[in-house]
């Protein structure tokens, strides 16, 4: 029995989702410990720049799934489908991203295979022959350690294979193993899969005059703002530091800035040389989009706050103190003496 | 239309968390509990398809008689029936089990939720609820469009500002995304009438479910403790110019 280790590539229009390297290299080091194959699942339409990219990228199996009907179809149908290659590979781990479009085909994957689903994980390992995962709670103000039962290889009564969502991490560093890869088209009869939902149209990021992912400095503002009348003197010390404002979801949600200055899983994923987090608590969707920052200072009242998890420094004060002065601070700085 | 709204009670805060008798699951400290904020945009924006279309909104809550503030907090926004499943559950997948029994007994053309819970964070009760009601589902959802009474066309999130447009027959299943519509405030007065406004409540024997049904399987907790700091955070102390002055020194480290 094999029991080999599936990642689900992400892709969009043909361009693999850095999460899957993420996925691939935590696969790799999970098989090798395991001594079992790592497999692959790439679905969708125009796949061949994708197959080439992820060919050497440490797996043994590649499957493909190629088909322009699966670029009309919904989550149901896509799920089917790789419970299907599931199958084929006899996989016993099915790793997926915890992205918004892994979020929506992890459920219905896991149901129709009957296995255990973790969600939003922020670690596997496999430890005493069963996986053990560990994931946030409440906020992200606590991390617990799961055993999965009944994973280990033909260990215990036999379970259906379980399917683990991977929260967005830092970019894993370390090469993958380049390996004598199998690529193997699938091909799956879609229309005998039953649907009730179709994709109308795929709606690319809409173009925006600031691109914050360009910003060597970030001035990112939470919640913690409290008014929408507060923001100016954060872009002032923005433009002081030659940086641009950004913030997390709930200001966008709020309505007190665009979505094209949101950092996020559902925004935008930054990297950028300084970022500043002010009143940012540090929800696990916003630290997926900037924890590979370079120095990372975050200025918030609670000395528990999950930003402090990623933080290089950290401030426990109110914001409207120490954003003034370190405008200054700026001013000061940048001017010729 | 009629839609039901599945509103979640949680803490508003942490504290005590420990985990329970057995190992198996983890237990907070009860506190006055409130609606998770992700749940609260779908009962806005199904109190914005009520006025638009028509129909009635039914919020559906799980817990004991605490949780019942939500349901009234729904009926204040403007819900007709409130609902209540009085089961304790340990999990997101024992939770997506009594909640679809529950909704088998209800009727509907779309059922709204919002996209995760702030206490499990797990994000899946929603979808695994359609799932087991074999009905068509979408996450994320931002935009509701009604088609016709057969269909809904909805606009959905895919990370990183890009979008899908996606059909679905009638009756569907929507995880809402938060923003989809502003919170409303509601005057203390209509909390206080809403109050007043009865409350059905469902057994599990009722749903046709016993406790062993709903215990959460194949997994169980080996401990609980705060994360670990990645970036072994260095906290600066000092008046606002000190600290100003030493971040500053530090910023121009790296630039």
């Amino acid at each position: 029995m094999s029991r080999d280790i599936l990642v689900v590539a992400e892709q969009w229009k043909g361009q693999v989702d850095g999460i899957t390297y993420q996925l691939l290299s935590k696969g790799a080091q999970l098989a090798d410990s395991q001594g079992v194959g790592l497999s692959a699942l790439i679905l969708g339409h125009g796949l061949d720049d994708a197959v080439e990219v992820l060919k050497d990228k440490g797996m043994d199996t590649l499957l493909v799934m190629d088909d322009p009907e699966l670029e009309q179809a919904g989550a149901d149908v896509l799920a089917a489908v790789i419970a299907e290659a599931v199958r084929r590979i006899d996989a016993g781990l099915i790793l997926i991203g915890y992205s918004l479009v892994g979020m929506e085909l992890a459920p219905p994957v896991a149901a129709r295979l009957g296995g255990a689903l973790m969600t939003n994980c922020v670690n596997v390992e496999f430890v005493d022959g069963g996986f053990v995962v560990i994931r946030p709670l409440f906020d992200g103000t606590f991390h617990a350690r799961i055993v999965l039962e009944g994973t280990g290889p033909a260990k215990g009564p036999a379970k259906g294979p379980a399917v683990v969502a991977l929260q967005r991490g830092p970019t894993p560093t370390g090469q993958l193993p380049s390996k004598n890869v199998s690529v193997q088209p699938m091909t799956v009869d879609l229309k005998a899969i039953p649907s009730g939902s179709e994709v109308l149209e795929l709606i690319e990021a809409p173009v925006s005059e600031i691109d914050i992912t360009k910003a060597d400095i970030l001035v990112s503002i939470g919640r913690g703002i409290g008014d929408k009348d507060k923001i100016p003197s954060v872009e002032s010390l923005a433009q002081a530091l030659g940086g641009l404002m950004a913030c997390s979801r709930p200001l966008v949600d709020l309505g007190f800035l665009p979505s094209e200055r949101q950092v996020g899983s559902s925004g935008k994923i930054v990297a950028p040389k300084v970022y500043i987090a002010c009143g940012i608590s540090g929800a696990s969707q916003h630290l997926t989009g900037m924890s590979d920052s370079k120095m990372i200072i975050a200025i918030n009242k609670d000395p528990n706050a999950p930003i402090y998890q990623v933080a290089h420094y950290g401030v426990v004060a109110d914001l409207f103190d120490i954003v003034p002065a370190l405008t200054e601070a700026a001013k000061k700085g940048k001017a010729p003496d | 239309m009629k839609i039901i709204v599945l509103c979640k009670a949680v803490a508003t805060g942490v504290s005590d968390v420990k985990i329970a008798a057995g190992g198996k699951a983890v237990q907070y400290q009860s506190q006055p509990l409130i609606m998770n904020e992700c749940d609260e945009y779908a009962l806005e924006e199904a109190i914005v398809l009520k006025r638009a279309h028509g129909g009635e909104v039914t919020v559906l809550t799980m817990g004991s008689i605490t949780t019942q503030n939500v349901l009234h907090l729904g009926l204040a926004k403007g819900a007709d029936r409130a609902m209540r499943v009085d089961a304790q559950v340990q999990d997101s997948q024992a939770a997506s089990i009594v909640l679809a029994a529950a909704l088998r007994k209800m009727e509907y053309d779309l059922i709204l939720t919002g996209t995760q819970s702030r206490d499990t964070l797990s994000g899946l009760a929603g979808i695994a609820i359609a799932e087991r009601l074999g009905i068509p589902f979408a996450f994320a959802v931002t935009q509701v469009e009604m088609d016709s009474d057969k269909s809904i066309r909805v606009l959905k999130e895919l990370g990183g500002g890009r979008s899908a447009r996606v059909k679905l027959s009638l009756p569907a299943l929507l995880c809402v995304q938060t923003g989809i519509q502003r919170l409303t405030y509601v005057p203390p007065a209509r909390m206080l009438r809403a109050r007043q406004q009865p409350v059905r409540s469902f057994s599990l024997g009722d749903l046709g479910l016993t406790e062993d049904q709903i215990i959460a399987q194949g997994y169980h907790f080996l401990d609980v403790f705060p994360p670990t700091r990645t970036g072994q955070v260095q906290f600066l102390q000092g008046s606002a110019q000190e600290v100003a002055t030493t971040l500053f020194s530090k910023i121009k480290e790296v630039m």
